[in-house]
């Protein structure tokens, strides 16, 4: 027997009404509050992992890149891939606060605070393998087009310049987003707070009183903001894709991948948020505020986007052979019997059969088969990039150089390196601001007490 | 804390920076500075060119040695050689780096008790040689290879002088062609062969392409021969070859007749009894059909030789047809026991075709050590050392402790030699057994003469002082012999060596010799020449040992002798047939493989009666099912490169040395015998993937390496036409180059609308059909751009810097989906025994002209220049390495390390280009088209025909074209219509690799032209 389904999200956070607003803010201040022990050794593990994968890094911009896996042809490996698995990541958090606010989508209140700031932090990995990709990061500043008396200049065709403006330009936006979100818990924080961490707030929260006036200007620039970062959600990956689409690689030539990497980005950043808020929730018991309800919509999210990465996968197949061209149809047919067959299986395994499994309201409200489902389809969409970049580049056109690549142990230090180094923000993150939003809480609680009125 | 007072403070500062100054005194100052006094011949800036002699192998070909600034960088053909005009092999592009070779010995040496080398004075080192020496003359014993013609008589007097004797030992020296010219014709020479005319060439393993009398002739005169456009009709001369592995010369063979190993001399009897036969009664030798010939009919000859009757019939009657054949004899690989019976049937077949006088000339023996090289003798002199009867050795011009077969004691006995002296420039396996090191100077720092054929008499000079403290080798042996005084040392010639080489020179203008590298002449027919088949015996060799394999120990293309392995150069260009490097390997046939269960890289025990080697497995179609065979060349323990020094395992064999196979085995003329043993074969199970550059021969029909039949390019077959190569091409059209469009924006753009476009689109042209894929380009391009070599470990990686590869595939290619695992060297060998579809396809930048490298770069690093040149900015690279991703033919390469630092070893950057950048960590390269070539080309048009003056066809060589044997390869403007290039351009044949792409390359390739088999 199901209950039936919550009318709304205020419904299902009908708890969160009954204790007012101070206890709301007793609930989602209190986890700032004190150090537990096991937060010190995960944040110690984190910085761990950040500094075996810094010390790799300067090894390898001291001897060179050939420290990594690299082989002729394949001149793109594990860095480019982690890179577009973090911008991938990164849109979950606009796409929600932006997006799921323009459509008035309630639920998204409490999950977005976090959503966003993995956003940010994201990007900032992802920005990390900008200078640990290229072989001369010393002169990477050559992309950035500032006038000079050298004379140099960039180029404006290249999809990597675009990138350089689409990374910064989301980066940029993001960031702002967030922290203009932020003013008012950091307000409620600052009220809370005492001595060094007091002035800390207070600066930050920029002399916020609550007056309907800021609120007004607080909710007008949310407005624009929102629409100023929709498009940005669908331009910054797309601009990433371009960087393969944009080429004559065999397997990376194709129109599709706009639409399907920003499917894409969106799937994988779902399942992250998924990944990292069950255990937050169920760590700080915060059951209250993050309820199953705001999980099985996001497996709804999920779900959807599967079957347009799915079909994506098709339809690269279809075009592979209604093309015609013999290059293509190679290319593809060794993705899936040729020597990265296993990640091929592995990628469709994840992103497409694995959450079929929310077409069921009991999966879809298990919290562990959530879980699980949600680090599968992370993996399986950093093999997707694994598969599109190093499989293409390995069947290209001359079958004489075709190559086979495998990571060395420096990418497999920083690929472990990146997830620390997200994992140390957010960690970080938990202490030093509200990980829910509690101003837009106490907003759904308003609303859920009126409709409770409105009821009896 | 203590105080310190302000005094003490004061002085230990003082001191301090004293001491800071003191230590940077001690390091080594280095100058810079500008010629004072100007030597009147060099203008800085300015190449000087030396004409000299090669000395990596016997055939002697003239170099011009380019020297910047006074240091050699560069060697290129002398034009001027008969031999060569002006063209190089793999071997001699290389061999600049003997000069620059980190393994050189800076000066004299000692070894102390504890075995380490010591260094010591010259007078010493004389001095302890020549009381040794005095000590018991009787014991003395010279031994050595071919120092050249006036070193050879001056050894001989010392010898004289000293009471001493004398060995000469050359590992390859052709003992069985002198004495089965002496048995034929009576005169102990080796015949001058020459293809041009000829119309049927037969090969019976000579390898004439790669390690054959004479290769970077006889490519040149192969490539005339069929030169397409010359003999358009019947396509030119057809090559035949014999042997039992698709070699390089066998891919460039029109027919491929595998017969059993061993067997040439009665294939090359019976093709003759055919030919006869085919003549009719007319023929003059029809008395040798009951004589010589009786026992060679073509069912008799088939049983033994494995080729069928009908083929030996059919290709004898061929024979008898053709204006101008001409066979060549067994080369090294296939010298067994009866090789001598083998060389002489072969002459008596060129005889009965009537090539004797026409394309062989059978000249009078040349003097000099070859003559005299007899691997017999080396054995007789290891049984004395052996004995202990050798008091002192002296070892020049070789290294027998490594090219001596195991079986023969050799350096076993050296420990039982009071003294052992090497002369070696570098150290090696021999000069590490002995006591005394007197080096001699490098090639490019020596006096010398050769006279390795008739008429050709070349000269050697020095191009720049010595290095370090060297002394040629006569010098050193006069001066041991001088020291040795006595009635005999009188005799002696005075002077140094320098001197009585100008002496034996004073009977021509040897200045004018020098400047042009020599005297040439054409080969003179010995005049004693009488054809007497009575002599022959021939028969099919017997082979030691039990095992079901026969081991063919083939000569390696660049390696040779083992001479190559010292090069790094020649260790990073892969063997053009199998894409093999750094390591040796063993062929076996795919059904051997089957049987062993063996795939490539799994590691095959090869078991003979003398000994056993591990050696990792090279599966491929293209060879017998009985013969397992090695390459020599590898297998030395001493050298930077030539052991695993250069990956830090000093002292490690890199490679196998198939000698320690052999039993040491003679031939009837006492020369070494390589074809000699039965080998056992067993998988170890253990598997290490071998150094490899290409994994797959399927181009699976992509437009890389294209083909058109003679019949199709005669218009005689419509449905070959449609798909011929000329389909494949977009036709150049200046108005549609990105660099103009690109260009003229630009400058239009700045309001510099009276810019227009250059008057220069460089192209070149690679003509299939002649080349062999010998690749002498690489190894030029390498020494011509400052190419690093990167050594096993990155080429393990698959991180080679080439600029320049040879895609080698077998026939058109398959799509071929389900057996493609994909995996890399299983990709199944395409090759098929007596099958020859082989097309060898050199790829560099072909500059595109709408280069998908140009847009994706974000800095501008690479740029279309207003020639059409895809331009490198390395300055400007940060690495981000996209246009290498998105360039179709993967020509670029990438920095991984700072390659031009750690892979430098001293003296090596003494060699390095001044013209060309030297690339460091981080950046990406490429072919250029020698970019600083054609500016050099157009500076000097410029001072001589003022600032508008135009660069004249021909001006520009790139290095690859410049020592093509083969001339494949043309350079020049696009936009002139008369260049050579645009014509060649223009051919019927001419297509653009992965035109479908439409990236406009400004390399044409011509089709191979497929002639079918002769008969």
């Amino acid at each position: 027997m199901t209950p039936p389904p919550p009318i709304s999200v205020a419904e299902s956070m009908r708890s969160v009404v009954k204790p007012g607003d101070s206890q709301i803010n007793r609930d989602l201040l209190g986890v700032m509050e004190g150090v537990s022990l096991g937060w010190g050794a995960l944040l110690g593990v984190a910085l761990l992992f950040v500094g075996a994968a810094g010390v790799t890094w300067v090894y390898q911009v001291y001897i060179g890149l050939g420290i990594a896996g690299y082989t002729h042809p394949i001149f793109w490996g594990v860095y480019i891939v982690t890179f577009v698995f973090w911008v991938g990541i990164a849109h979950a958090g606009t796409l929600i606060s932006a997006i799921l606010y323009l459509f008035r989508a309630k639920w998204r209140n409490s999950i977005n605070r976090g959503a966003e700031a993995m956003t940010v932090f994201a990007v900032l990995t992802a920005a990390q393998f900008l200078g640990i990709h290229v072989g001369r990061m010393w002169k990477s500043y050559f992309i950035l087009p500032y006038p000079n008396q050298r004379g140099l200049w960039v180029n404006f065709r290249s999809p990597l310049e675009w990138d350089t403006f689409a990374i910064s330009t989301y980066a940029t936006i993001s960031i702002v987003f967030f922290f203009i979100g932020l003013i008012p818990d950091l307000a409620i924080a600052r009220d809370r707070a005492k001595g060094l961490r007091k002035l800390i707030y207070t600066a930050l929260a920029l002399g916020w009183q609550g007056t309907s006036r800021q609120w007004k200007a607080h909710s007008r620039s949310v407005l624009h903001l929102s629409g100023l970062a929709t498009p940005l959600v669908l331009s910054v990956h797309s601009v990433v894709s371009w960087d393969f689409a944009m080429s004559i690689v065999p397997g990376w030539h194709a129109t599709i991948f706009a639409p399907y990497f920003v499917a894409g980005a969106i799937f994988s950043g779902f399942a992250m948020v998924l990944t990292v808020m069950i255990p937050f929730r169920r760590i700080y018991g915060l059951e209250a505020y993050i309820t199953d309800y705001h999980f099985e919509n996001m497996t709804r999210f999920l779900l959807l986007t599967s079957w347009i990465v799915g079909y994506a996968y098709g339809i690269e197949y279809f075009v592979a052979w209604y093309s015609g061209a013999e290059p293509e149809q190679t290319a593809f047919w060794l993705r899936l019997t040729g020597p990265y067959w296993v990640s091929t299986w592995i990628m469709i395994t994840c992103n497409v059969v694995f959450p079929q499994l929310f077409w069921f309201k009991k999966l879809r409200t298990h919290i562990p088969t959530i879980f699980v489902v949600s680090t599968f389809v992370n993996i399986g969409m950093w093999f997707e990039r694994y598969v599109i970049i190093i499989g293409s580049l390995s069947r290209e056109y001359d079958p004489a150089v075709w190559n086979v690549y495998t990571p060395a142990w420096p990418e497999l230090i920083i690929f472990a390196g990146s997830f620390a180094f997200f994992a140390q923000f957010i960690i970080l993150f938990i202490k030093g601001a509200p990980f829910i939003a509690i101003s837009e809480v106490k907003e759904l609680a308003i609303h859920a007490r009126a409709h409770a009125k409105g009821a009896h | 804390m203590p105080e310190i007072a302000r005094r003490d403070f004061l002085k230990l500062v003082g001191v301090s920076a004293g001491g800071a100054a003191a230590a940077g005194c001690a390091e080594k100052v280095e100058q810079l500075i500008p010629y004072v006094v100007q030597p009147e011949e060099v203008t800085p800036g300015k190449p000087v060119f030396y004409a000299s002699s090669c000395t990596e192998c016997s055939v002697g070909c003239g170099i011009l040695v380019k020297t910047r600034e006074g240091r050699p960088i560069k060697l290129e053909g002398n034009p001027e050689h008969p031999v060569n005009k002006g063209k190089l092999c793999s071997k001699a592009q290389a061999s600049i780096g003997r000069t620059y070779s980190p393994d050189r010995f800076k000066g004299p040496l000692r070894r102390d008790a504890g075995g380490a080398l010591l260094p010591i004075t010259w007078d010493e080192a004389i001095a302890q040689i020549a009381e040794a020496v005095k000590k018991s003359p009787a014991g003395v014993h010279v031994l050595g290879g071919d120092p050249g013609d006036t070193a050879n008589t001056v050894i001989d007097q010392v010898v004289a002088a000293l009471g001493a004797q004398r060995t000469t030992y050359i590992p390859f020296s052709g003992e069985a062609l002198r004495e089965a010219a002496r048995l034929v014709f009576g005169v102990a020479s080796e015949p001058v062969f020459d293809l041009s005319g000829a119309d049927l060439v037969l090969d019976f393993g000579a390898e004439l392409l790669e390690s054959g009398p004479s290769p970077v002739e006889h490519q040149r005169q192969w490539a005339e021969a069929r030169d397409i456009d010359a003999h358009a009709l019947d396509g030119g001369a057809r090559l035949v070859y014999v042997g039992s592995r698709l070699s390089l010369t066998a891919s460039s063979s029109d027919q491929w007749l595998a017969a059993r190993p061993g067997s040439e001399g009665v294939l090359a009897l019976a093709l003759a009894h055919a030919a006869v036969k085919a003549a009719g009664a007319a023929s003059p030798h029809a008395a040798l059909l009951s004589g010589a010939l009786a026992k060679f009919d073509a069912d008799t000859a088939a049983a033994q030789t494995d080729i069928a009757a009908d083929v030996i019939r059919s290709l004898g009657a061929a024979l008898a047809r053709a204006n101008s054949a001409l066979a060549l004899p067994p080369g090294v690989g296939v010298t067994s026991r009866r090789a001598v019976g083998a060389n002489a049937a072969v002459l008596v077949l060129n005889q009965v075709l009537g090539a004797i006088g026409r394309s062989v000339t059978v000249s009078a023996e040349i003097p000099g050590a070859r003559a005299r090289a007899k691997y017999a003798d080396v054995l007789a002199l290891t049984k004395r050392m052996q004995s202990g009867g050798v008091s002192v050795l002296l070892v020049h011009n070789g290294n027998p402790a490594y090219s001596l077969p195991k079986a023969t004691g050799f350096s076993e006995a050296l420990a039982k030699v009071g003294l052992v002296v090497s002369f070696a420039t570098a150290a090696d396996e021999t000069s590490a057994l002995a006591q005394l090191v007197l080096p001699d100077h490098a090639p490019l720092e020596s006096w010398g003469d050769l006279r390795p054929r008739s008429g050709v008499r070349g000269a050697i000079q020095p191009s720049f002082k010595p290095l370090y403290d060297t002394q040629s080798l006569a010098d050193s042996l006069l001066a041991i012999a001088r020291k040795v005084g006595g009635a005999s040392a009188a005799a002696l010639p005075a002077g140094d060596f320098h001197s009585i080489v100008n002496a034996a020179w004073a009977d021509t203008d040897a200045r004018a010799a020098l400047q042009r590298g020599g005297v040439f002449a054409a080969a003179v027919p010995a005049a004693n020449a009488l054809f007497d088949a009575s002599k022959l015996d021939v028969a099919l060799p017997e082979l030691s040992g039990s095992g079901e394999f026969t081991l063919l120990a083939f000569p390696h293309i660049t390696l040779g002798d083992g001479r190559g392995a010292a090069l790094g150069l020649l260790q990073e260009v892969p063997d053009a047939v199998t894409h093999v490097l750094w390591e040796s390997w063993a062929e076996i046939s795919v059904a051997t493989a089957a049987k062993l269960g063996a795939e490539t890289g799994d590691i095959l025990t090869v078991t003979t009666g003398a000994g056993d080697l591990e050696v990792a497995a090279y599966v491929r179609g293209g060879i017998r099912d009985d013969v397992i065979a090695i390459p020599t060349g590898q297998g030395h323990t001493v050298g930077w490169y030539a052991s695993k020094e250069e990956v830090g395992m000093p002292g490690m064999a890199r490679g196998v040395n198939v000698a320690a196979l052999l039993s040491g085995q003679t031939d009837e003329a006492g020369g070494q015998a390589w074809l000699t043993e039965k080998a056992a074969v067993s998988n170890t199970g253990r598997h290490r993937r071998l150094p490899m550059l290409q994994f797959s021969d399927n181009k699976r029909g992509r437009q890389l390496g294209e083909a058109v039949t003679l019949a199709a390019l005669n218009g005689h077959d419509e449905h070959a036409a449609h798909h011929g190569a000329h389909e494949m091409r977009v036709e150049y059209d200046p108005a549609a180059d990105a660099a103009d469009e690109q260009y003229e924006r630009t400058f239009q753009a700045r309001g510099q609308k009276n810019v227009k476009a250059s008057d220069y689109r460089w192209g070149l042209t690679v003509d299939l059909d002649k080349c062999t894929g010998c690749s002498a380009c690489i190894t030029a391009c390498y020494v011509e751009n400052n190419i690093p070599v990167v050594g096993e470990t990155e080429i393990r990686n698959v991180r080679p810097m080439t600029w320049l590869r040879i895609d080698r595939w077998i026939g058109d290619g398959e799509t071929d989906f389900m057996n493609e695992t994909g995996r890399i060297q299983t990709a199944p060998s395409r090759e098929k025994l007596g099958e020859v579809d082989v097309r060898n396809a050199p790829i560099m930048c072909q500059q595109c002209g709408a280069a998908p490298c140009e847009p994706v770069c974000p800095v501008i690093a690479t740029y279309h220049n207003e020639e059409g040149l895809n331009g490198m900015i390395y300055n400007r690279c940060i690495g981000t390495r996209y246009c290498a991703n998105n360039c179709p033919y993967k020509v670029r390469r990438y920095n991984y390390f700072d390659n031009q630092i750690t892979k430098w070893p001293s003296p090596m950057e003494l060699g390095l280009n001044p013209d060309v950048t030297v690339r460091g960590q981080g950046v990406m390269e490429k072919c250029t088209f020698c970019v600083q070539r054609i500016q050099f080309a157009r500076q000097d048009a410029k001072n001589l025909g003022g600032h508008n003056a135009v660069i004249a066809d021909g001006a520009i060589q790139t290095a690859c074209q410049q020592t093509c044997p083969s001339n494949a390869i043309s350079f020049g403007n696009l936009r002139d219509d008369a260049s050579a290039v645009s014509l060649k351009a223009d051919s019927k044949r001419g297509y653009h690799a992965l035109h479908v792409l439409n990236t406009r390359p400004a390399v044409t390739y011509l089709s191979k032209v497929v002639r079918g088999p002769a008969v």
